[in-house]
Parts: C-alpha cells; sequence; structure tokens
C-alpha cells in the first residue's frame, strides 16, 4: 500500500511540472506586462525605474531560465510578495485555506449524506413515484447554475425571508461561536454541493439497478435472505465502489466552484483571494493560488486511488 | 404454391419490419421519446427567439438593448409596454429584449465552443488510442495537466489577460475544455483497434489514415453526438459562470451571465432580474442533457430497454 501511494505521488510529479509550466507561461506569454501590471495606474513611474525592476524581478533574463528561477522558488514554496498585503503570498493563502477547506469538506459530507440515500431509494423504487420525483430534481438540479443557486439562496432565504445570513463567516462579535458558523455555512455548503446533491442519486441509481441484475443476488435470495439484508449486505457495497471514481469529477466541482460561492457569499477562503487578486491585479497571489489550488486538487485525486483500492478488493495492488 | 398460401407468408402490415439502418433506427426512437422532442421543440423555440433578436427588438418592443433610460431604472415588471413585460434594470434598459439578446450569445457561445473542444478532444483522442506509444504519452500528460487545475481559474486568468470578444471566448472555453472528450474517444479507440474488422482492415493493407476516418471515426460518432450536447451545456454554463463574475462577455453586449452580474450588485432593489437570466440558464442545460439522455437512448442498442 505503502508503495502504492509512492507511485502515484511520483506519477503526479509530471503533471505538477505541466501545470506549473501552464501557469508560468500564461502570465509570461499575455500581452500584459507584468511591470505594468504591477504598477496599474496607481504610481508615476520613469522608464528607468521600470528598466531596473524588470532587472531586479529576473524578466529581462531569457524564458527558460526564468522558468527554471521560478521553479525553484516554487520547490521551496516562495511566491515572492503581494502587491497588496505586502507579505509573503504563502502567509496570506495559509490564512484563507482553513476558512476553504471547511466549506469543501462539509459540502462533500453532506452531498454524500444526501446524495447517497436518495439515489439507493431511487434504485429501490424504480418506476415508482419517489424514483421519479428523485430523477427529476436531480437532472433539473445538475441544469441549475452555481451561481444562480446561491444568489436564489441569498435573495430568497437571506434578503426575503431572513432565515439565513447573506455572507461572511461569523456574525459580528461571535467570532468564536460554533453555532453561528455553521449557520453561516448553510448557504455555501449548499451552493457547493449541488452538484453532488444531483450527481450522486442518478449515479448510484445507475450502480444499483445494475447490480440488483447480478446473478448473485438472485443467488442470494434464493437462499432465503431478506431483501433488506441483500441490498445493504451486498448490492450496496459493490455498487457504492464506483462512486468513489465519480468523486474526481466532484473535487473539481469543489476547488472551482469555490471561487464563485465564495465570492457570492463573502467567504473569505482561497476562492475569493483568487478572485480579489486577479481583480487587483496581484499577481504572485493569483500564481501561488492556482499551484495551490491544483496541488490540492491532485492530492484530492491521489486519495481518491488510495480510497478505490481500500474499499474494492478485486484490485490487487501491483507493488 | 397457392396465392392464399403465399399472402399468408407475407405478414400484415402492422408487423412487417423494414430493415432499417443505423441512423434511420435511431431516428425513428428519437421521433417516438416525447421527453427528447419536448426538450427540442423548447432549445427550437429559443433558437428562433434568439436568431429573431433584431427583428423582435425592432418590430415587437420597439426598444434596442443598449437603449438606456436612467429615470426609470429598475422599473417593475408592467403590462404598459412590451419592452417593459420583465421590468427595466439598473440603467433603465429593457429586460425582455436583453435577454434575447443575451440568449444569442449564450447558445452561440455555446455550439461554437463546444465545436472547437470536440474538435480538439476527438482528433487527439482517436490518434492517441490508435497510434499510442509516445504519442498517447504526451496526450495523457496534457489532460492530466489541464485536469489537475481547476478550469474555473484557468478561465478567470484567461479573460482577464486577454480582453475577449464572444468568439476568442468560445474558442478559449472549447480549448480548455476538450479533456473529457478525448478520454472518451481515446478508450472506445483503444477497444475499437483490437476489433476483427480493424485488423481485416490492416491486412488488406489500409493506412492509418482510411481506418481512422472509414472504420474508427464512425464507431466513435455515436458516442460523440451525445458528449456534443453535454459539451454545449458545458459551455455555455462555463461562459455563463465566467460573465457572472465580470470576466466573460463585457457589457453593453448583454449575455444572461452579465446580467446576473448586474442583477447581484443590487440584489434587493431588482429581485426580479435574478430570475429570468438564471432560469433561463437553467432551461436550456435542461433541455440538452435531456437531449443527450435521448439520443444516448436511441444510439446506444446495448442501452435500450435498461431505463
Amino acid at each position: 500500500m505503502g508503495r502504492f501511494v509512492l507511485r502515484r505521488l511520483v506519477q503526479a510529479v509530471p503533471t505538477l511540472f505541466g501545470i506549473l509550466l501552464l501557469t508560468f507561461l500564461l502570465t509570461r506569454l499575455s500581452p500584459s506586462d507584468p511591470v505594468a501590471l504591477m504598477f496599474g495606474d496607481r504610481f508615476n513611474v520613469t522608464e528607468e525605474q521600470r528598466q531596473e525592476l524588470r532587472h531586479n524581478l529576473g524578466l529581462d533574463e531569457p524564458l527558460p531560465i526564468q522558468f527554471i528561477t521560478y521553479l525553484g522558488k516554487v520547490v521551496v514554496l516562495d511566491f515572492g510578495n503581494s502587491f497588496i498585503y505586502h507579505r509573503p503570498v504563502m502567509q496570506v493563502i495559509a490564512e484563507r485555506l482553513p476558512n476553504s477547506l471547511q466549506l469543501s469538506i462539509a459540502a462533500l459530507l453532506v452531498g454524500l449524506a444526501i446524495g447517497v440515500p436518495l439515489g439507493i431509494l431511487a434504485a429501490l423504487t424504480r418506476g415508482r413515484l419517489p424514483d421519479h420525483v428523485i430523477r427529476l430534481t436531480s437532472v433539473v438540479g445538475h441544469a441549475i447554475p452555481t451561481f444562480w443557486f446561491g444568489l436564489l439562496f441569498v435573495l430568497v432565504l437571506g434578503v426575503q425571508l431572513r432565515w439565513f445570513p447573506v455572507g461572511s463567516m461569523n456574525a459580528i462579535g461571535k467570532e468564536n461561536d460554533i453555532l453561528d458558523r455553521l449557520w453561516h455555512m448553510v448557504g455555501p455548503v449548499l451552493t457547493l454541493s449541488l452538484g453532488a446533491i444531483s450527481n450522486y442519486p442518478r449515479f448510484l441509481r445507475t450502480q444499483m439497478l445494475e447490480e440488483l441484475s447480478q446473478d448473485y443476488v438472485r443467488t442470494a435470495h434464493s437462499k432465503g435472505l431478506r431483501g433488506r439484508a441483500v441490498v445493504t449486505g451486498h448490492v450496496l457495497r459493490n455498487a457504492i465502489i464506483p462512486l468513489v471514481t465519480s468523486l474526481g469529477g466532484i473535487l473539481t466541482l469543489l476547488i472551482g466552484g469555490a471561487v464563485i460561492t465564495e465570492q457570492i457569499f463573502n467567504w473569505p477562503g482561497l476562492g475569493r483571494l483568487f478572485f480579489e487578486a486577479l481583480v487587483n491585479k496581484d499577481f504572485p497571489i493569483v500564481q501561488a493560488n492556482v499551484v495551490v489550488g491544483s496541488a490540492l486538487l491532485l492530492l484530492s485525486y491521489i486519495l481518491r486511488d488510495v480510497v478505490y483500492v481500500l474499499v474494492d478488493p478485486r484490485i490487487k495492488v501491483k507493488a | 404454391m397457392s396465392t392464399a398460401t403465399a399472402q399468408m407468408l407475407v405478414p400484415p402490415a402492422d408487423l412487417r419490419r423494414v430493415s432499417a439502418s443505423f441512423w434511420s433506427d435511431a431516428l425513428w426512437r428519437l421521433r417516438h421519446d416525447p421527453t427528447t422532442m419536448a426538450a427540442f421543440a423548447v432549445l427550437f423555440a429559443l433558437a428562433v427567439l434568439a436568431v429573431g433578436a433584431d427583428f423582435l427588438a425592432d418590430n415587437v418592443f420597439h426598444w434596442s438593448f443598449s437603449r438606456q433610460d436612467i429615470l426609470n431604472s429598475y422599473g417593475t415588471p408592467n403590462t404598459d409596454q412590451p419592452a417593459m413585460w420583465l421590468g427595466s434594470d439598473q440603467l433603465g434598459r429593457s429586460q425582455i429584449v436583453r435577454l434575447l439578446y443575451g440568449a444569442r450569445v449564450s447558445l452561440f457561445i455555446g455550439v461554437f465552443g463546444a465545436v472547437v473542444s470536440l474538435v480538439i478532444g476527438v482528433g487527439l483522442g482517436i490518434s492517441a488510442g490508435y497510434f499510442r506509444g509516445w504519442w498517447d504519452d504526451v496526450i495523457v500528460w496534457l489532460v492530466s495537466t489541464l485536469n489537475g487545475i481547476p478550469t474555473l481559474y484557468l478561465l478567470l486568468i484567461v479573460g482577464f489577460l486577454f480582453r475577449l470578444d464572444y468568439i476568442s471566448l468560445a474558442i478559449f472555453i472549447g480549448a480548455l475544455g476538450w479533456t473529457f472528450v478525448t478520454n472518451q474517444a481515446r478508450g472506445q479507440t483503444f477497444s475499437l483497434r483490437e476489433r476483427d474488422f480493424v485488423t481485416a482492415a490492416r491486412v488488406i493493407g489500409a493506412s492509418p489514415g482510411r481506418i481512422i476516418l472509414r472504420h474508427i471515426f464512425p464507431n466513435v460518432l455515436p458516442l460523440m453526438i451525445v458528449i456534443a450536447m453535454i459539451d454545449v451545456a458545458g459551455v455555455i454554463l462555463a461562459e455563463s459562470g465566467l460573465s457572472y463574475l465580470g470576466f466573460g462577455i463585457q457589457p453593453p453586449v448583454p449575455s444572461w451571465g452579465n446580467m446576473l452580474n448586474g442583477a447581484s450588485q443590487f440584489v434587493t432593489r431588482g429581485p426580479w432580474l435574478v430570475y429570468p437570466p438564471g432560469f433561463l440558464i437553467a432551461l436550456t442545460v435542461l433541455c440538452l442533457y435531456l437531449i443527450g439522455d435521448g439520443l444516448r437512448d436511441a444510439l446506444d442498442p446495448r442501452l435500450r430497454g435498461a431505463k
């Protein structure tokens, strides 16, 4: 198992390299000059000062050299200083990371807690009313844009009915109140998990129906096992395995979707940091954010593969 | 043999099965699938409205999409004049006319972006699956790299660095969203190239180009048609999300996404501005998914009756 994890980590290296190359090229080959981006229209800077800064930042070196320098710094997690916060970028990111993780982990759990039972229910009531309702709502939920769902939540449940807070992580003066935090999490977590809530039932239903038609189910029934025991003891255990692979898509949604969700609910996480940094042309933060977000994504893919191997006895790890 | 027996051998008209080609059979199945046909009808109506946006704006609503009326900003929906059926926005522009033009932008970008991603994805996927070796390694590396970066991050950066009009935006979204198509096409090609009819073609001396075009591609096509629908929906969602955040289609050109951006800034002043654009996005995407489902059932013989 240890060697399997190690091999997956090694396999992630070329991918990570590609991601770094892409983020590097995107910022360097853009028509916008980084130095101009740094100053924006905010300062009066002479051409000489620009040249000097360009030299100090190493922007006058050939591109491959610049890339190697960049790689060397990324390895030690040095993304330079933020233009806006005037602090090391990693410091700013480390402050925001826990806020984002709270949301995505909660969204994943909520997605599973709602989606899995609905999927089972749909499969067991196949062709009857609950099945139709669940299938309809999940296809509709799948079509609703995340940001619109978030906006509707804020508008209807926040502004008009005043049931939920419309933004930020805590009410003022309740920074350490866990209940208050959970209260504030309802909106963003639901918005973020919308994709999972509507995907899991459809996916699980198909898997369960496939398993239900297998021979071993008939064998179990003919042995005299009760229906419920067959479902929980045999069918569900096999049907849930492919669900693990679909986690990959959900994780992308969670990490990418955080930008929109955190923006709508004013949640001070990585997604909103990324968005604000982009608007403020704070490029070191943008770059670091992409790298950290991608690293998180790669890690969660690896974690998914490990879980997959753990739950599926048919897969033998070749180590 | 008497004529009576000969007649008996011919089944009555309603039982006679006309031998049907794969495509005409699929078409028959589609026509008898009410959900899919309804989704087609809705989508077609939206497309007609989008194409006729200029005509409708001039002749029905008498209001161009950029015409402002600051004194009547945040006008509530009313029936006084057609242009105000769905109210007006923060600059007093007609919501309903802007929705029509938004349909044009969203549908165009959806279709065009999907075409870009399909062309790239099918090309790379089939060639990687067929030739394998180092070329396949390169493609797999590209796919895993692109999948490793949250797509919205990439789109936002690109949208920020390059001021995009709607054509370049569609190209960019398509050019970043081909990984799913590639994976599917590659997987199919892997199994197809080991099949006997491909081996037979190779044995007669058919060139790789001919095998791909005449034997592999036609067999990958049905799946790609299904994916195309999901792809159009994906591009529309990406565009609207990007425009909602202010990095996609730039005002004054209306898109459903950037209309929601305007609406969200003062949610309390004009709640009626929040519902219609999002509803239209959801409706369009829903229709595309339903059509995708219907096409899959019609095109994949193995799935028939599996509902």
